[in-house]
């Protein structure tokens, strides 16, 4: 055991594209260090736009991806001595994902409790009493659902707020330490997003789980998590303390970052509507 | 499975006409059992004769009764067809499904195999096997050749859609769920594949009767077990057209024909039923 | 602070006024019969030089709106009932009813679009210039030589390079092809463009950018335009009014700034002040329920099983759009009764 739940460890991912003679090499992730304490759970953000490398490194962090350079340490193992087996079960016991799209996350043709009884059965610990209908149902009203609603029931049936929650249940019955979240809310609808973004931070709290939060949302960002990493080009640009950094951002590109950022506050004052980010500053258009 | 029967049977022309046809194919081949005549027997009935009451199809010039004939004849051409195609779809899927998912050197070790069969030249195989095992040649053996010679394309189309469901969301929910690549071949991506090795199916099955009729015309098959291809064989050596025997000919020709055009509108039809996307359609709705 | 739609006279002749227009989609395969009512009942007029916004979640019907708009209606999408009246198309009822040859006229030249994936509206296999000369060229009466020349002064206007006229659509970047788009379609000068999600698929820094110039060039035409985002932000940003749609149906409506610092229905509410904001650390509270399935829609108001309000009224009848305030229409009852008292 380690003090260190995640310890990545200056990671970089090349991927080669093209044939043997016109091979490409493309650096997704370069140089990438940050630690996770054991100790002390928290939602760390990794913010970057399409490109910086941010799901290529959550990938590496769920091994689902290996990293051509330096290593990563999970509770003190390294992850490239995970391939198969009872150790990679063990792996996936501590570490869960959620993806980006709820309606992707299941097998549109198959039920939906049939992932969550899966869990149950690979990752259930051997004192837990009960039925398996028993311990997916108390997972399922943690995320404020319930057997009865999802049992014998199909994707298309629910909507997208509630297969999140049905996806973030699945993570919660394997009962892990870290949970990967890569824009778990962007299609999400307004109405449904608070909510589960609330959800995630029961779980730091309540459940005591870590969660690295990937997202290009800044707002959401700052409402939830501790920390963030600010990614460009597959590099760390800006991190540190998540209110910090997004209310007075030091990185040219952070900086950048926070003012594209459409915030709806800004609406409520006309001044600086969208009309006056160009030339003209005259009201009266040409009709 | 009956419920979606019924629904094609009521609203798909093209199935109801398919199914007729296979219909009076398969019930041909069944009558085989009742045949008062055993199937190698020659001179059991007058030669010669025409289509009449008696001898409904008529009777060949080595003394056969073409319609009992016929039934031997259908009932050994499907059997022959079924088992190359439940053998070639086996190998298709194994190959095409693993190699999809596993990828890296499996995939590549896989392929290649696969790559060597593709381009195998199929005609001089076939014969070159008839002359090297000559009365050894059973219609057994020739469907296993045929079904190691007639797997690689369609495993190619396979991976490729095994390659995108790799790629997919609820590929990796099944895996952190604890599931065996096993289960995630059988339960996840297999229905997904379905529909290709549905169609696959009939084209395979119209390949390879197609290929044992060109072969038993040409006398390259065990002979004396009769099938569509070996009627056909026996009529050009007694030169049935020259003679005015055309029955002999006619009838196996239209029994072939009914079997291909019915295994095509089979295929067609239950292609679009099976589909999974026209299947999400049915149930996605707006959007 | 007034809004800049308050100066101007509401007597201006509407550029497009929608009808209780209603679009289903039909399904009828294997014997089962089913209705999604994805456009159930929506009335509401976008004024000359306008941007008028429609804001939903996804299922709210605002994609389907804007293709009946469009005139794309395709089975198994189908005009239940309703009008769709163009000031450039009149006696039609929409451009799902009109000729063949009245369309063709009409498009690009008085009404254009900018979709989602700009890759849709390009053809990938052929390079930019094609598409100017293939949409605009005939509706601008002007030799190839001066069309030319046009093209590339409204391309700098959007500040694009004249060369991207010899590219192919996948040789630019997301933003740059989302440019083209825009010049594309405000070339000829129409009088409404039609925008569905035009920055959703874009980067923040550049879908800035993108929204700037949508907004510029808007002006510079004096264009009106529907635009239809889930993006409250880009709203508040670019629409001078704003509709927000829930299940189908429209439930609210006013000036953008209006709807920001006044929403009036329970829904509207509830998504203005669920938007997480930098520098704001007050929680933010869920909302209970889902959106309805269209195909099974609560009676009476579509919102009500979710409501914290709802009153019995609200499970049977269907609330009207009534004008609550100046300008401003809300659908509700427990609205409609506190404004009465």
């Amino acid at each position: 055991m380690s003090d260190l739940l995640l310890d990545v460890c200056r990671v970089g991912k090349t991927f080669t594209r093209g044939g043997l003679l016109s091979a490409q090499r493309i650096a997704a992730v370069k140089d990438v260090s940050f630690q996770l304490d054991a100790a002390r759970p928290e939602i760390l953000a990794i913010i970057g736009e399409s490109g910086s490398g941010k799901t290529t490194l959550s990938r590496m962090i769920l091994n689902i991806e290996t990293p051509t350079n330096g290593k990563l340490l999970f509770d003190g193992v390294d992850l490239a001595t995970i391939r198969a087996g009872p150790r990679r079960l063990a792996f996936m016991h501590k570490v869960q994902p959620i993806f980006q799209n709820p309606f992707e996350s299941f097998n549109p043709l198959k039920r939906l409790d049939r992932y969550l009884f899966m869990t149950q059965r690979s990752f259930a610990a051997a004192d837990r009493r009960g039925t398996p209908e028993m311990a997916v149902d108390e997972t399922l009203r943690k995320v404020g659902l319930s057997l009865g609603e999802v049992s014998r029931r199909y994707p298309h049936e629910l909507s997208g707020g509630q297969l999140q929650r049905v996806a973030i249940a699945r993570a919660l019955l394997a009962n892990p330490k870290l949970i990967v979240a890569d824009e778990p809310v962007s299609m999400i609808d307004a109405s449904l997003r608070v909510a589960i973004v609330n959800l995630f931070k029961t779980l730091r709290d309540d459940l005591g789980i870590s969660i690295i939060y990937v997202t290009h949302d800044l707002a959401t960002a700052y409402y939830i998590s501790d920390r963030i990493m600010i990614m460009q080009n597959g590099r760390v640009v800006e991190s540190g303390d998540a209110k910090t950094v997004l209310r007075t951002p030091q990185h040219p590109y952070s900086r950048q970052l926070r003012e594209a950022a459409l915030l709806p506050e800004i609406a409520a004052d006309l001044s600086v509507r969208m009309d006056d980010f160009n030339s003209s500053t005259s009201s009266e258009r040409q009709i | 499975m009956a419920a979606i029967l019924r629904d094609l049977l009521r609203y798909h022309a093209e199935f109801r006409i398919g199914a007729g046809l296979i219909a009076v194919v398969l019930l041909l081949s069944v009558l085989a059992s009742f045949s008062p005549y055993p199937p190698q027997d020659v001179y059991v009935v007058p030669p010669d004769v025409p289509p009449s009451l008696t001898y409904w199809f008529g009777t060949t010039s080595r003394g056969q009764d073409v319609f009992w004939q016929l039934t031997f004849a259908l009932r050994n051409t499907l059997l022959f067809g079924c088992t190359v195609a439940l053998i070639s779809r086996l190998l298709a899927l194994v190959v095409g499904l693993l190699s999809g998912y596993k990828g890296g050197w499996i995939d590549r070790a896989l392929m290649s195999v696969n790559d060597t069969f593709i381009v195998i030249p199929l005609l001089p195989i076939l014969v070159l096997f008839y002359f090297v095992m000559r009365d050894r040649m059973s219609w057994l053996l020739l469907a296993m050749i045929m079904a190691c010679l007639g797997w690689a394309y369609d495993a190619r189309l396979i991976r490729s859609v095994a390659i995108s469901l790799k790629a997919r969301e609820f590929t990796q929910s099944g895996l952190f769920s604890g599931m065996s690549t096993r289960e995630i071949l059988v339960q996840e991506h297999l229905p997904y594949v379905m529909p290709i090795v549905f169609s696959t199916t009939m084209n395979n099955m119209v390949w390879s009767i197609g290929l044992e009729v060109t072969l038993a015309v040409l006398g390259f098959t065990d002979i004396n077990t009769p099938t569509i291809g070996g009627m056909i064989y026996w009529a050009n050596q007694h030169t049935a057209m020259v003679a005015g025997v055309w029955w002999w000919i006619a009838f196996p020709t239209i029994a072939i024909i009914m079997t291909f055009v019915g295994l095509f509108l089979l295929a067609v039809s239950m292609n679009d039923y099976i589909d999974p996307r026209s299947r999400l359609h049915d149930f996605g709705g707006a959007s | 602070m007034k809004t800049m739609q308050a100066d101007r006279p509401d007597a201006a002749q509407p550029i497009l006024a929608v009808r209780d227009l209603r679009a289903y989609f039909r399904t009828d395969r294997f014997g089962v019969r089913r209705d999604v009512r994805a456009v159930d009942g929506i009335s509401f007029t976008v004024r000359r030089g306008e941007i008028y916004g429609l804001a939903g979640e996804s299922s709210s019907g605002k994609t389907t709106l804007l293709k009946t708009i469009a005139g794309a209606v395709r089975p198994p999408l189908e005009v239940v009932g309703g009008e769709v009246d163009f000031a450039f198309l009149p006696g039609y009822g929409g451009l799902h009813r009109a000729p063949a040859a009245e369309v063709a006229r009409i498009r690009w030249r008085h009404l254009s679009y900018i979709m989602q994936g700009s890759m849709n509206a390009l053809n990938p296999v052929r390079r930019l210039r094609s598409a100017f000369v293939d949409f605009a060229y005939p509706h601008i009466g002007v030799s190839r030589k001066q069309f030319e020349r046009e093209v590339i002064v409204h391309l700098a206007r959007l500040r694009l390079d004249p060369s991207v006229l010899a590219a192919y659509p996948h040789e630019l970047s997301g933003g740059m092809r989302q440019r083209a788009t825009i010049a594309l379609a405000t070339i000829c000068r129409p009088d409404v463009i039609l925008a569905d999600e035009p920055t959703t698929a874009l980067d923040v820094v550049v879908q800035k950018e993108v929204l700037g110039m949508i907004s510029g060039i808007r002006r510079e035409i004096g264009a009106s335009v529907l635009l239809v985002t889930h993006d409250l932000a880009v709203h508040a940003h670019l629409t001078d009014r704003l509709g927000i749609m829930y299940a189908g149906r429209l439930i609210e409506e006013a000036a953008t700034a209006e709807i920001f610092r006044n929403p009036l229905h329970p829904y509207t509410r509830h998504l203005i002040s669920s938007l997480p904001r930098i520098g704001d650390d007050v929680p933010r509270e869920g909302l209970a329920g889902s959106p309805p399935n269209l195909a099974d829609p609560p009676p009476g108001c579509r919102f009500h099983p979710r409501c914290p309000l709802a009153m019995d009224v609200c499970r049977r009848e269907v609330p009207a759009m009534l004008e609550i305030a100046p300008a401003h229409r809300v659908a509700c009852f427990a609205v409609n009764r506190s404004a009465e008292a």
